[in-house]
C-alpha cells in the first residue's frame, strides 16, 4: 500500500515534470514559429522589367517583332472560334485579337480586356475595345520581365493571399493532400493508419501520412532526414501551428511555400509562381483542369511535370480531380468536363538574362542603391528604359551585318570565339536620354564585356562635329576651308594629313568638309579655331576619356567611350541638351509604393541655334556625303549622322539619329585588328537595318528651325552673299544670325555679265 | 452569284459594326499647341504624344508632380517635336522647385510652339514665373 502509494507519488511527480517539460517545449516551438512567421517568410529576388510598350492607330510597327514580343509576355496563340482567356490572342493575316493581361505599373493601372487590333500593311488601323466596342486610341502592353537578381537559393516564388486563391485550387490542394484537412487539429490519426496499412501491404513505402501542416512544419522547420526524433518534432510544431493559427493562414503559407517544379537551375516555388510557369497565368484565372494539374504536382513536381512527362501529368491531374468530385467538390458535369480537357500549358522557358549588356550595366547602377542581399530578398520592382523591340532589332542587325562583312570578306573569319569580328550598338531616345537598347558585344556567352559601356576606341571621324561645332563660333556652314595637303610641325616633326580619297577641290565649304569627311579641310579648321579650343568645346560634352590639344583629335585620334560617344550626338538632337543617360525609371517595393525614380535630367551645352545648324550639316552627310548609301539601303527619311573610319581600319563607325531616335554602331576586333571596311561599308548597312526594323520610331518629323537661326542665300565659291547675274552658282545656306554673311560675294559681285558668260566659255572648252 | 453578293455585304456590314467614335468632348478638351486645328487633324503621333501630354497635365493637376513628369517623358518619346510636352514639363519641374530644368524646358517649349502666338504667351509668362520663383 504504502509502496504503491509511493510509485504513485513518483509517477505523479514524473508525470507533472514531463507535462511542464512539454509545456516549455511547446512554448520554445510557439516562439519559434512566431520568431519565422512574424519575420519575412521568404526571400523574393528583384525583377526587372522593360518599358511598356505603346501602341496607337496611324502607328507603324514591326508585325515580327511585336508578335515575338507578345510570345514573350507570355500570350499564347489560340486558333479556334471561341472565347479567348485572359493572355491568350489570335492572330490572322491584318487582324489581331487579344485578351490582355492586367496592366499594373507605377501611375498606370488598368485590367485587362478583350481588344481587337486591325492592321492595313505595317500600319495599325483600329484598335477596338471589344468589351465596349469602343476605338481605343492609346493602347499599353505590359512591361517584359528581363531578369531576376536571384540569391544563393535560386528560388523563384509569387506571393498569394489566400483571398486571390480560386475555391477549386484550394479543393484541388486538399484532395491531393490532405482531404481531412479542415477537420483535423494538425495531425490526421486515420490518414496515418491508412499509410500505414498501405505500407505494410506493398511492403514500402508508398503513401505518407502527412497533413499539409505537418509537411509545412518539416518544409520550414526541419531536415528531410527520415528519423522518429524529426517526425516527432514534426508532429509537436504542427500540433503547436495548429494552434497559434487558423486553417486559411497555414494553408496560405503552405501554397506559397510549396517547391512545385524546376525552371532550369532555378526553383518554382509556390503556387503563384506556377501558375505562370505551366499555364501563364496568375492564379485567379487558373481553370478547374489546371488547379488539380498544380496540385498534383505537389506529389513529385518533376514527375509530374507537365513539361516532363505529359501522359503522367494528365493521369495525375485526373486522379485529383475524381477525388474532388468523389469528396463532392466538383458536380459530375465539372468532372467531365475538366476530364476531357487537355493539358495546354504556357510552353517551358528557361530563366534567362535578357540584353544581357544592359542589365549588366544596370546592375552596376542599382547595386550603388541597394546591396545585392536586397536585391535578392526584397521582391523589388525595378522598371527600365528598355524597348525590348527596339533591342530584339538591334541584336538581329549586328548579327547579320558581322555575319555579312564576314562573308564578304572571309579574311575577317577568326576561328577562335572570344577573338571573332565584335560589334556594338546603343539606342538612345535623344530627347530624354532613355536608353532604349544596348548590345555590348556579338555573343554575351563567349565575352561579357561592354563594348558600349567599357571599350575605350578611337572614334576616327566620327569626332569631327565636335570640331566643326568648335567651328561654328567663328565660321559658317559655306565659310571656305582649304584642302590643300599640308604639312604641321607636331612634337619636333611634321604631320602630313592625306584625305581618304581624291578631293580635287582645293578649298571647300564647312558643310562640305563634314559631308565627306574631309580630313585636310578638317584640319585646317581645327587649326584656324585652335586645337585648345576645339578641346574646350569638346570637354562641355562630359567624355570620361582625357583629350590632349594635339591637331590629330580634331580626326579623332583621342579614345571615346560609345555611351559617351552617343549621349554627345544626342545633344545635336536635343536642341543643345546633353541628356544624362537613363536605363531605369523606377523601383518600388512589394506594396507598390515607389522608392526610387529616376527621371530625365538634362543640361545645356551649346544654344538651340547651335544644335540645328550641326543637324542641318551632319544631315548633308547623309544627302550627298559619306554617308548618302542609306537612300540606297531603303532608308528614304531624313537622317543626320556621321560615319567614323580609324586608322588601318581598325574601327568603323556610324551615328546617325532623327528627332525620335540615335544609334550608334561600331564594328571592330577587340585587339585592333583591321576589318578592311569603312564606317560606311561596315557599320552604316547595320544603322539601316534596325532602323528600318523599328518603324514605330520613325515619324519622318524633321527638328524646328529655332530662334537664332537665319536662312540666306550664298555664293557656294566665297560663301558671301550671293549677287544675282554675277555669282555662277547660289545656294540656299542656314546660319547662326550673330554670324550671318553681310559681305555681297567678293569673288564675283564685281564681274560684269559678259566676264562671267566668257569664264563659263573658257572653264567649257577647258574641261 | 446572289448569294455570294449577300454575303460579301454582310461580312462586310460585319466588320463595319466597331466604326471609330465622333469626336468626343475629352478629344475636345485636349489642346494641341497648333493654331486651328483639333487634335484629329494631327498626325497620328502627334495625336498619341498629345493624349500622354494630356494624361500628364491632368497628373500634375492632382499634384503628382513626378507621375506627370514621367507621363510627359512617355509623350516625348511618341513624338519629340510636342511643345505642349515642354512646357508641362516646365510646369512640373517649377512645382518641384528645380528652376534650372524649369528654364530648360521652358526654352525648349519656346522652340516647339513658337507658330501659336496664344502659346507663345503662356510660354513668356511661365519664363518670368521661373524668373521670379528662381530669384
Amino acid at each position: 500500500m504504502i509502496f504503491s502509494r509511493v510509485y504513485f507519488r513518483w509517477v505523479a511527480r514524473a508525470g507533472f515534470l514531463a507535462a511542464i517539460l512539454l509545456v516549455l517545449y511547446f512554448w520554445h516551438l510557439s516562439s519559434l514559429i512566431e520568431k519565422r512567421f512574424s519575420g519575412r517568410r521568404w526571400s523574393i529576388p528583384s525583377t526587372i522589367y522593360s518599358d511598356i510598350t505603346i501602341l496607337y492607330p496611324g502607328q507603324a510597327v514591326n508585325r515580327e517583332l511585336l508578335h515575338e514580343k507578345l510570345f514573350r509576355l507570355g500570350y499564347r496563340e489560340v486558333d479556334d472560334q471561341k472565347g479567348m482567356g485572359k493572355g491568350e490572342m489570335r492572330v490572322s493575316r491584318d487582324e489581331l485579337e487579344i485578351n490582355l493581361c492586367d496592366l499594373d505599373v507605377p501611375s498606370r493601372k488598368r485590367p485587362g480586356f478583350p481588344v481587337l487590333i486591325r492592321f492595313d500593311q505595317c500600319r495599325i488601323e483600329s484598335i477596338i475595345d471589344l468589351s465596349r466596342n469602343t476605338a481605343v486610341p492609346i493602347l499599353e502592353l505590359e512591361p517584359e520581365e528581363l531578369m531576376s537578381f536571384f540569391g544563393k537559393e535560386r528560388e523563384q516564388r509569387r506571393i498569394i493571399s489566400f483571398d486571390e486563391i480560386p475555391e477549386h485550387l484550394v479543393y484541388a490542394v486538399l484532395a491531393a493532400e490532405d482531404i481531412r484537412f479542415y477537420r483535423h487539429k494538425g495531425m490526421d490519426p486515420r490518414a496515418i493508419l491508412r499509410a500505414f496499412f498501405t505500407n505494410m501491404r506493398h511492403a514500402a513505402i508508398r503513401q505518407g501520412g502527412s497533413t499539409i501542416t505537418q509537411q509545412l512544419a518539416k518544409n520550414y522547420f526541419l531536415t528531410p532526414k527520415r528519423t522518429l526524433y524529426r517526425k516527432l518534432k514534426e508532429l509537436l510544431m504542427s500540433l503547436t501551428m495548429e494552434f497559434m493559427y487558423d486553417k486559411n493562414e497555414i494553408l496560405e503559407i503552405y501554397l506559397n511555400e510549396i517547391y512545385l517544379g524546376q525552371k532550369g537551375s532555378v526553383s518554382i516555388n509556390g503556387i503563384g509562381e506556377a501558375a505562370h510557369f505551366y499555364f501563364g497565368k496568375s492564379v485567379e484565372g487558373l481553370t478547374l483542369a489546371e488547379s488539380a494539374t498544380i496540385a498534383g504536382l505537389i506529389k513529385g513536381p518533376n514527375y509530374f511535370s507537365p513539361y516532363v512527362n505529359e501522359e503522367q501529368s494528365r493521369h495525375r491531374r485526373d486522379t485529383v480531380l475524381r477525388t474532388m468530385h468523389d469528396n463532392a467538390w466538383v458536380s459530375q458535369e465539372q468532372l467531365l468536363s475538366a476530364l476531357s480537357l487537355p493539358l495546354n500549358t504556357a510552353g517551358f522557358q528557361v530563366y534567362g538574362k535578357k540584353a544581357p549588356y544592359f542589365i549588366d550595366f544596370l546592375s552596376l547602377q542599382l547595386k550603388e542603391l541597394y546591396a545585392p542581399e536586397i536585391l535578392s530578398s526584397l521582391g523589388l520592382t525595378i522598371y527600365t528604359t528598355l524597348d525590348t523591340q527596339v533591342q530584339s532589332a538591334a541584336e538581329k542587325a549586328l548579327a547579320r551585318g558581322l555575319a555579312r562583312l564576314e562573308k564578304n570578306n572571309p579574311s575577317l573569319n577568326r576561328e577562335e570565339p572570344g577573338k571573332k569580328l565584335q560589334g556594338a550598338i546603343v539606342v538612345m531616345q535623344p530627347k530624354t536620354g532613355y536608353v532604349l537598347a544596348m548590345v555590348g558585344g556579338r555573343d554575351y556567352a563567349v565575352s561579357q564585356f561592354n563594348r558600349v559601356t567599357q571599350a575605350k576606341r578611337q572614334p576616327g571621324s566620327a569626332f569631327k562635329p565636335f570640331v566643326f561645332l568648335s567651328g561654328l563660333d567663328a565660321y559658317s556652314p559655306a565659310s571656305i576651308l582649304s584642302n590643300e595637303v599640308r604639312a604641321y610641325s607636331v612634337d619636333g616633326g611634321l604631320w602630313e594629313p592625306q584625305n581618304y580619297v581624291t578631293i580635287p577641290e582645293s578649298r571647300v565649304s564647312l558643310r562640305t568638309a563634314l559631308a565627306r569627311s574631309i580630313n585636310v579641310a578638317t584640319v585646317d579648321l581645327a587649326v584656324k579655331v585652335g586645337i585648345e579650343h576645339v578641346v574646350v568645346t569638346t570637354e562641355a560634352f562630359q567624355f570620361s576619356t582625357p583629350f590632349q590639344p594635339f591637331l590629330s583629335l580634331s580626326l579623332g585620334a583621342a579614345e571615346v567611350i560609345p555611351l559617351e560617344l552617343a549621349r554627345a550626338y544626342c545633344t545635336f538632337a536635343a536642341d543643345g541638351v546633353l541628356p544624362y543617360p537613363l536605363l531605369f525609371k523606377t523601383v518600388k517595393d512589394e506594396e507598390g509604393k515607389i522608392l526610387e525614380r529616376r527621371l530625365m535630367d538634362i543640361e545645356r551645352i551649346i544654344s538651340p541655334a547651335k544644335a540645328y545648324v550641326m543637324t542641318s550639316m551632319l544631315r548633308s552627310v547623309t544627302e550627298e556625303g559619306t554617308g548618302s548609301s542609306l537612300k540606297n539601303r531603303g532608308v528614304g527619311f531624313p537622317v543626320a549622322g556621321k560615319t567614323g573610319t580609324t586608322n588601318n581600319f581598325k574601327d568603323a563607325w556610324f551615328v546617325g539619329y532623327t528627332p525620335d531616335i540615335l544609334a550608334l554602331v561600331w564594328v571592330g576586333f577587340d585587339d585592333g585588328g583591321s576589318i578592311h571596311a569603312t564606317g560606311s561599308s561596315a557599320a552604316l548597312p547595320i544603322w539601316a537595318d534596325l532602323i528600318k526594323a523599328v518603324p514605330q520610331y520613325v515619324s519622318g518629323d524633321w527638328f524646328k528651325m529655332p530662334p537664332g537661326v537665319v536662312k540666306r542665300t550664298v555664293c557656294p565659291e566665297s560663301g558671301q552673299l550671293f549677287v544675282r547675274f554675277k555669282c555662277p552658282q547660289r545656294k540656299e545656306e542656314i546660319f547662326l544670325s550673330d554670324h550671318a554673311p553681310h559681305k555681297k560675294c567678293s569673288l564675283h559681285g564685281h564681274e560684269s555679265s559678259f566676264q562671267r558668260f566668257m569664264g563659263r566659255f573658257k572653264d567649257f572648252f577647258s574641261n | 452569284m446572289a448569294l455570294g453578293l449577300y454575303g460579301f455585304v454582310l461580312w462586310g456590314c460585319s466588320r463595319a459594326v466597331v466604326v471609330a467614335p465622333p469626336v468626343t468632348p475629352e478629344d475636345r478638351s485636349i489642346q494641341t499647341g497648333v493654331p486651328g486645328k483639333d487634335i484629329r487633324e494631327l498626325s497620328p503621333h502627334a495625336q498619341a504624344s498629345l493624349r500622354l501630354t494630356d494624361q500628364g497635365r491632368l497628373l500634375l493637376e492632382e499634384g503628382k508632380a513626378g507621375d506627370a513628369i514621367g507621363m510627359l517623358e512617355r509623350a516625348i518619346n511618341v513624338d519629340s517635336t510636342n511643345g505642349l510636352n515642354y512646357y508641362y514639363l516646365s510646369e512640373a519641374w517649377l512645382y518641384k522647385g528645380n528652376f534650372r530644368a524649369a528654364e530648360e524646358f521652358n526654352g525648349l517649349a519656346r522652340i516647339y510652339l513658337k507658330d501659336s502666338p496664344q502659346w507663345m504667351v503662356r510660354v513668356s509668362a511661365q519664363e518670368d514665373r521661373i524668373d521670379e520663383l528662381s530669384r
